[in-house]
């Protein structure tokens, strides 16, 4: 065979080689966009009931609506440490705390629809 | 083994730039059928398959160095296990896979080559090579420090990639010209001599651009690793860098002379004038070609050595230069200035007298002399001591903690000296021989850091200043270094007022590590680029009602982008309890880390040392500056409307400049 022609098909055979990995590519990053977006999906709907326990301190009881406004920790698979409003599952439940105190708490229901459902108290802030 | 190790690599990237250049070569020169031209094909030839052969096994010999050094056991070298993993989940494998098939592509095609029947034959054959050689060359950027740069990993590797092409073509198209030379200034030579004219000449531009490409790229790298003269100076990485200049200097200077002098004479008369020039440039074309593989070595030195910009400098010289000139020298600023134009004066001087060319030596050596009096005038008052420390990074972030260990360390070892309030007048002051220094002077922040450390570390001689070296660790050293920093810049923060100065900043904000309560440990610096942050240092019961008004207004603040971060001067014990259920706060109130926090601050107080106020707010803006201050007794933020209008100017600012830096310097 003439050296041209063997060269020819060389480079040849590395461009289609350089064309199919792309493509490999972009598939790849095709079903890992799919991948992630159903993982998203199914983490968002098909979730069941779960429950969370953290410590926090109470900033502020609102009992018109039944809210206690808590900086917590990070709460583990649910949301990093943040200062945010939680339902009480019933008035009892912080009866007799007050601002400062520091408390363990009980998280439960499918998100966003959660509720405290159990209080400790620890200490004060 | 690392000798092993590094040879193998060294031969791998010779081998490499040899393919290149000589496949380019050989394309540059074109074809011929004169037997000595044909001679010299077959020499280059046997030489190209040996180098392929040593491309591979160097190749394998430089996978199982990598696999010794990834995991740190010699033994590990042959270890098959290692080295697959390495080649299955590195980027390193990744990109030697990659080369290597490309490589034995290319070994294929050296070993196997079939006769050559025509003009396609020919340029499929070398430029296939060239091809092949020159990616398998480039790609080794992408497995060194060049592909590490973040951000902008692609455009350094990139240049990398394209500087290493260059010296393919001009370096390793060095032997193969050598060797043509040599031939052609023979004797028995004379029929490739036109041949051999020819190429000189098409090689000589090529290899001055080829030149251009690797002083342009060189010089991106060196800045994208380097970055800095410290770094030049003062590391093992930027002193290879320097060796490496060092031998790239006389490699110019001989291409100089081959190109001005030797090149004009190889045409002519080819029996007299021609050969002689030939044979001497031969030989000067030899002597470059082994200097640039001395240059190889060191490349491959550096390649296991961490870049300067990611080590600590170890300034080597006993003075630096500085601008604006720190010392008031007297006049010093006209010195500068007659100097530098002196010096201008000698520079045009050199240019002109080199290429005007009437009485070329004594113009020249007249305005270096010149040039060298003008740098005599204006450089000397730019000189300041420096000390190997001089241009070490801080180790320790500027960090509120920071500075108030700091202030503690300086309170039990400085302030005798120094003075409680650090302006150089402490009790025990009286009976030294020269004034402790007023570190609250503005001086204190024209020094490096490292200065500082130094001081603190060794003293100053004849000053009476004892060094701490043994007294206090190397971090407690840098919390004085931050404290001094803090201080210096407590002087100028007295110009802080509440209304923001439009897009100045010039205050870092010392960083604050707090938490709320068990809430997670942040960082001020977790706002940036997010929150403009309103730090309120306050005390109860004075402050009860602003902190009502500002919990009354949290909601329209966190609107315009602001955050309030609260800071209890008594220490926050039970802090949030006492602040009680009415007004409702929200916003962060540090129960953990405020000490500090207040020990940083307060130095940022208009009264810094006389008594710490009861209250006092902070502006920081997203950049990490500390841009206002107010304290009840101004009226500015009284309303919060006023404090409103500051937040909205830093709102619209456009962000130019660069973040608060984290650590001194």
């Amino acid at each position: 065979m003439r050296l041209w022609k063997a060269v020819a098909l060389l480079n040849l055979a590395l461009g289609i080689g350089l064309l199919v990995g792309y493509l490999w590519w972009g598939r790849e990053a095709t079903r890992l966009r799919r991948e992630t977006t159903v993982t998203i999906q199914a983490g968002a709907a098909g979730l069941e009931e779960r429950e969370w326990t953290a410590r926090g301190v109470v900033r502020s009881v609102i009992p018109e609506i039944n809210v206690l406004v808590l900086t917590h920790e990070d709460i583990p698979g649910f949301m990093p440490s943040m200062t945010m409003g939680f339902r009480a599952a019933n008035p009892q439940l912080y009866a007799g705390l007050q601002v400062g105190d520091v408390i363990r708490f009980t998280l439960k229901g499918v998100p966003p629809n959660v509720t405290i459902v159990a209080i400790t108290k620890e200490g004060k802030t | 083994m690392t000798a092993l190790g590094l040879c193998a690599r060294w031969a791998h990237l010779g081998a490499g730039v040899f393919l290149v250049g000589t496949f380019a070569f050989l394309l540059l020169a074109g074809r011929s059928d004169r037997l000595t031209v044909v001679a010299w094909e077959r020499t280059l030839t046997r030489w190209t398959r040996w180098a392929a052969g040593l491309l591979l096994l160097s190749g394998l010999l430089s996978l199982s160095y990598q696999a010794a050094v990834v995991t740190g056991h010699p033994g590990d070298a042959l270890s098959a296990a290692t080295m697959l993993r390495l080649l299955g989940a590195t980027q390193f494998g990744t990109v030697w896979l990659l080369r290597h098939g490309l490589l034995f592509l290319l070994a294929g095609l050296i070993l196997f080559r079939d006769r050559e029947e025509s003009g396609w034959d020919w340029a499929a054959f070398r430029g296939e090579g060239l091809l092949l050689g020159g990616t398998g060359l480039g790609l080794l950027a992408w497995a060194g420090h060049a592909a590490a740069v973040e951000p902008g990993g692609l455009a350094a590797a990139g240049a990398d990639a394209l500087h290493l092409l260059a010296v393919g073509v001009w370096l390793g198209g060095l032997l193969p010209f050598a060797l043509l030379l040599r031939a052609a200034g023979q004797e028995e030579g004379a029929d490739a001599r036109p041949f051999a004219v020819l190429a000189a000449r098409s090689f000589s531009q090529m290899s001055l651009v080829a030149v251009l490409v690797v002083a342009a790229t060189g010089i991106w790298n060196a800045w994208n690793q380097i970055g800095n003269v410290a770094s030049l100076l003062g590391t093992r990485y930027g002193n290879l860098l320097l060796l490496k200049l060092g031998l790239f200097l006389p490699i110019i200077a001989l291409a100089a002379v081959n190109r001005l002098r030797l090149l004009p004479a190889l045409s002519g008369e080819a029996e007299t004038v021609g050969r002689p020039a030939m044979r001497r440039l031969a030989s000067f074309v030899a002597l470059e070609f082994a200097l640039g593989a001395a240059i190889l070595a060191v490349v491959i030195l550096m390649t296991v050595t961490p870049p300067g910009r990611h080590t600590q400098p170890w300034w080597p010289l006993p003075f630096r230069l500085a601008y604006p000139p720190p010392h008031d020298v007297a006049g010093a600023g006209t010195r500068l200035l007659v100097g530098s134009q002196v010096a201008l004066v000698g520079v045009l001087g050199v240019v002109a007298g080199w290429f005007l060319g009437w009485r070329r030596r004594l113009v020249v050596s007249v305005a270096a002399a010149v040039l060298v009096a003008g740098l005599g005038v204006a450089l000397p008052p730019l000189t300041v001591e420096a000390y190997p420390t001089t241009y070490r990074r801080s180790a320790v972030p500027y960090q509120a903690a920071s500075i108030a260990d700091g202030r503690t360390i300086f309170a039990t070892h400085c302030a005798a000296c120094h003075g409680r309030t650090a302006e150089g007048d402490g009790p025990e002051a009286t009976g030294l021989r020269r004034r402790p220094a007023n570190l609250t002077e503005p001086h204190v922040g024209q020094h490096t850091a490292g200065d500082i450390l130094w001081w603190l570390t060794h003293g100053i001689p004849k000053s009476g200043m004892p060094g701490f070296g043994d007294r206090l660790s190397e971090a407690e050293r840098w919390d004085v270094v931050n404290f001094l920093r803090a201080l210096s810049a407590a002087g100028r923060a007295r110009k802080l007022t509440e209304v923001v100065e439009p897009d100045r900043p010039w205050l870092a904000a010392p960083d604050v590590t707090y938490a709320v309560g068990p809430g997670a440990p942040r960082s001020l610096k977790d706002f940036r680029g997010r929150r403009v942050v309103l730090l309120v240092l306050f005390t109860l019961p004075e402050s009860r009602p602003r902190l009502g008004q500002l919990a009354r207004n949290y909601d329209i603040l966190q609107t315009m982008g602001a955050e309030v971060l609260a800071v209890p001067t008594d220490g926050g014990d039970q802090i949030i309890s006492r602040l009680g259920a009415s007004p409702r706060i929200l916003f962060p109130v540090v129960t953990d880390g405020a000490k500090e926090t207040v020990a940083a601050y307060s130095l940022f107080q208009p009264a810094a040392w006389i008594r710490t106020p009861a209250h006092v707010e902070y502006l920081i803006d997203r950049q990490g500056y500390l841009r206002a201050r107010w304290t009840p007794d101004s009226g500015g933020w009284a309303e919060v409307s006023g404090l409103l209008a500051e937040i909205q100017q830093l709102n619209q600012e456009t962000i130019t400049g660069p973040p608060a830096e984290e650590h001194v310097h």
